[in-house]
């Protein structure tokens, strides 16, 4: 038994220990000049975009590889391949399939069992993902449900390109970053630390807080009061799909199905 | 039965929100506080879980309801009544599933405690003990393992380790007296969180009892699990004293059983000397007696008269030796050393002397080998004697009528070490632990005679001289005897 038999020394690791200040400080210096450029000369169309992927959702996500203790590395690759995914996607739609190449270097190091950490090795339990499907397919339903009947937002028909494209995006950078980040890092990292409900409350915070300060959510109160409720109760059920199932396959899952429902709605992108 | 009811519950949540929304989705619909059933349900069922699922289910579909009144008509009285709903839904939910909750642990404590009082009854052993609670413990606290150690006087008992490593969770607790836990392990998908709380007894630490589970081990929990080491203590401590008063109670029967054979064994062997005594005394008795019948009523002729004066002598001098041995043991047997007068004694001229006393009983196969330059000991002399008489009459008796019986002395350091050395028949392994013994001998002795004092005396003898005595011996191969006395310097 680990009590009786290892040896143990009190004191436990910095929650923010392995981050990769150097990369974010240069993701942000991105972003500041950036900012600056558009202020003063006209920039190409998009460029902003390109800048906001990559100083976001790369941010997020080669925070989520070096705690997992991949290095900076495997997230600067990460940040290149979302970079690339986003140019191609500001000069056609169909560019966004470079966002699924994100999920395939994931994949790839998870397979060599450098993604243990956030929750990305071993048996993906199949009760926990039938859980997912329903937490999806619920919350998703409800927000096309009350969305259109509370807002009086229609769905999108007959742009199904834009649809894929949003999907791609999700796959390969918004629901691959965030879950990595808020689920198999923040959460994790806090619930190891501390608890369950503290992981959960941290997690939820920074992910609601995370989207309310996206720059794509409309900014009506509607939007904001919705987009922190539904966020919310995403947030919570996927810190307990990856309590429970110790991996982050299901809570992706239910994310997807969430922003799949979302992305059918007449807005964001 | 659990299934069926969180789906009859999700079946009527859902049922009843449809109906709110066919009639007009009034907020105000007395069809509202259907919700309260499912909830109050859910929450008895399952506790705090199914009371906050239920509640956020609810709050979920019936915001489908309300939030659209608000948004068509602002806060109108009947929009009002839906809010008040909200609350009321949600307040029962926390409070019921909490209430609940709570019953259930505070129970779940109870039989916690009555199980480990049932795993203990009519068991003995600590380590049996240590295993019942721990299996109990394990089911009952939902843990994915469960550590017991339990100070047993100098020795530790654990359950669930072969020991208790240096600077572990349970020794640290051990050692500081004070609970530890620990968030995280470190290896699995899932925290595996540790609880470790000393079991204490009337302000003494007497072990540490430790949970291990994959998943939550809340404040909460984690107090009830050291309310319970109270309660695991006090039956640990009680199993702990019946265990050592077996323990105490198996060795005392163990020693009086050695005991009582010991004295068996004396009693016998007591009985055996009165009768080997009875002989050995008759013996020469009637030598002399016989001998001096004859020559009380016979003219002999003064060689004959010589001859049976000499047996008359020796018979006599035998008489004495056996006196003086029960004259000894009689010392011993009151835990009295034997007197002795202590001189310069020249060891080849003893050895001499007793291989001389041997040849006039017409044993010729005595050989005496004595290092050059020997010191003498410092022994008293008739003691010196006696101890090589016994000897060497040990050898001659137990050896064949030519065999050769070696009379040997060298220098051990400040010792002189004298041996005596036959080919006769040899001491069994189980006899030869025992031939110091008083009344004690060999099974296989035969017609032999002898009364079992002699060893016993010249160890006494031996030890007196603050020397050593040691016996190597091969069946059928001989014996060598070994002894020390101190050299004079």
């Amino acid at each position: 038994m680990w009590a009786l038999d290892r040896p143990w020394r009190p004191g436990t690791r910095p929650l923010l220990a392995d981050t990769p200040t150097r990369l974010l400080v240069t993701l942000a210096g991105a972003v500041a000049a950036g900012l600056l450029l558009a202020d003063r000369i006209p920039l190409p169309p998009g460029a902003l975009r390109v800048v906001g992927v990559a100083a976001g959702q790369g941010a997020l996500l080669a925070t989520a590889l070096a705690w997992a203790g991949c290095g900076t590395r495997s997230g600067v690759v990460a940040i290149v391949v979302l970079v690339a995914a986003a140019v191609a996607t500001t000069l056609d739609p169909a560019g966004a399939l470079g966002y699924l190449l994100v999920p395939l270097w994931v994949a790839w190091l998870a397979r060599s069992g450098r993604l243990a950490a956030l929750g990305l090795a071993g048996v993906v339990p199949g009760r926990a993902v039938l859980a997912a499907v329903l937490l999806g397919v619920f919350l998703g339903g409800h927000l096309l449900v009350s969305a259109s009947l509370t807002l009086g937002v229609r769905l999108r028909a007959g742009r199904g390109g834009l649809v894929l494209a949003a999907l791609a995006y999700d796959v390969g950078a918004n629901v691959l970053a965030a879950e990595c980040f808020f689920r198999g890092a923040l959460f994790n990292r806090a619930q190891r630390r501390w608890s369950f409900a503290t992981g959960l409350l941290l997690a939820t915070a920074a992910y609601v807080v995370r989207y309310l300060l996206d720059p794509l959510l409309p900014k009506s109160v509607e939007w904001v009061v919705g987009a922190a409720f539904y966020l919310t109760l995403l947030s919570a059920g996927n810190c307990w799909l990856f309590w429970w199932s110790g991996s982050l396959v299901p809570g992706g899952v239910a994310a997807l199905l969430f922003f799949a429902a979302y992305r059918l709605l007449g807005t964001g992108a | 039965m659990t299934r069926a009811l969180a789906a009859a519950a999700a079946l009527t949540l859902a049922v009843v929100t449809t109906l709110i929304v066919q009639a007009g989705g009034d907020p105000a619909s007395a069809l509202r506080h259907v919700y309260l059933l499912p909830v109050v349900v859910l929450a008895l069922a399952f506790g705090g879980l199914g009371g906050a699922l239920s509640a956020g289910a609810t709050l979920v579909l019936y915001a489908s309801v309300v939030l659209p009144a608000i948004e068509r008509s602002g806060l109108t009285p009947e929009a009002i009544e839906g809010l008040v709903t909200f609350a009321l839904v949600a307040g029962v939910g926390a409070l019921g599933g909490t209430l609940t909750t709570r019953a259930r642990r505070q129970r779940a404590r109870y039989e916690t405690i009555l199980a480990v009082q049932r795993a203990l009854a009519g068991v003995t052993l600590l380590e049996a003990a240590l295993r019942s609670v721990r299996a109990v413990l394990i089911d009952r606290l939902g843990a994915a393992d469960v550590g017991l150690v339990v100070r047993d006087g100098e020795r530790e008992v654990a359950a669930a380790a072969e020991r208790v490593v240096a600077g572990s969770v349970a020794d640290r607790v051990l050692t500081g007296g004070a609970a530890v836990f620990v968030p995280d392990t470190g290896d699995g998908s899932r925290p595996r969180r540790v609880f470790a709380t000393p079991l204490v007894v009337a302000g003494q630490p007497i072990g540490v009892l430790a949970v291990e589970r994959v998943g939550e081990l809340g404040g909460e929990e984690r107090a009830a699990v050291e309310a319970l080491g109270a309660h695991v203590a006090v039956a640990l401590e009680n199993a702990r004293l019946t265990s050592r008063a077996r323990r105490f109670a198996e060795e005392l029967e163990r020693q009086v059983a050695n005991a009582t054979r010991h004295l068996e064994e004396l009693d016998r062997a007591k009985s055996v000397f009165v009768a080997v005594a009875s002989h050995e005394l008759r013996t020469p008795l009637t030598a002399l007696q016989g001998f001096s019948e004859i020559l009380a009523a016979r003219s002999l002729a003064p060689e004959e008269v010589r001859r049976m004066a000499g047996i008359m002598g020796a018979e006599a001098a035998r008489l004495g030796r056996i006196v003086s041995d029960l004259l000894d043991l009689s010392r011993l047997e009151r835990g009295l050393a034997p007197t002795l007068h202590r001189t310069p004694v020249a060891v080849e001229a003893a050895l001499a002397a007793t291989a001389n006393l041997f040849r006039r009983g017409a044993v010729d196969t005595l050989v005496v080998d004595c290092a050059s330059a020997l010191p003498p000991v410092d022994a008293d002399p008739d003691a010196l004697e006696r101890i090589l008489a016994n000897l060497v009459s040990n050898a001659v008796k137990y050896s064949p009528a030519d065999s050769e019986v070696r009379l040997c002395a060298r220098r051990a350091g400040a010792m002189v070490e004298i041996e005596v050395l036959d080919r006769g028949a040899g001491i069994p392994d189980e006899a030869r632990e025992r031939i110091f013994e008083p009344y004690y001998r060999a099974p296989d002795v035969g017609t032999v005679r002898g009364t079992g004092l002699g060893l016993a005396v010249v160890k006494a003898l031996v030890d007196a001289h603050g020397g050593t005595i040691r016996v190597e011996s091969a069946v059928g191969a001989g014996t060598r005897v070994t002894f020390s006395l101190p050299a004079v310097s």
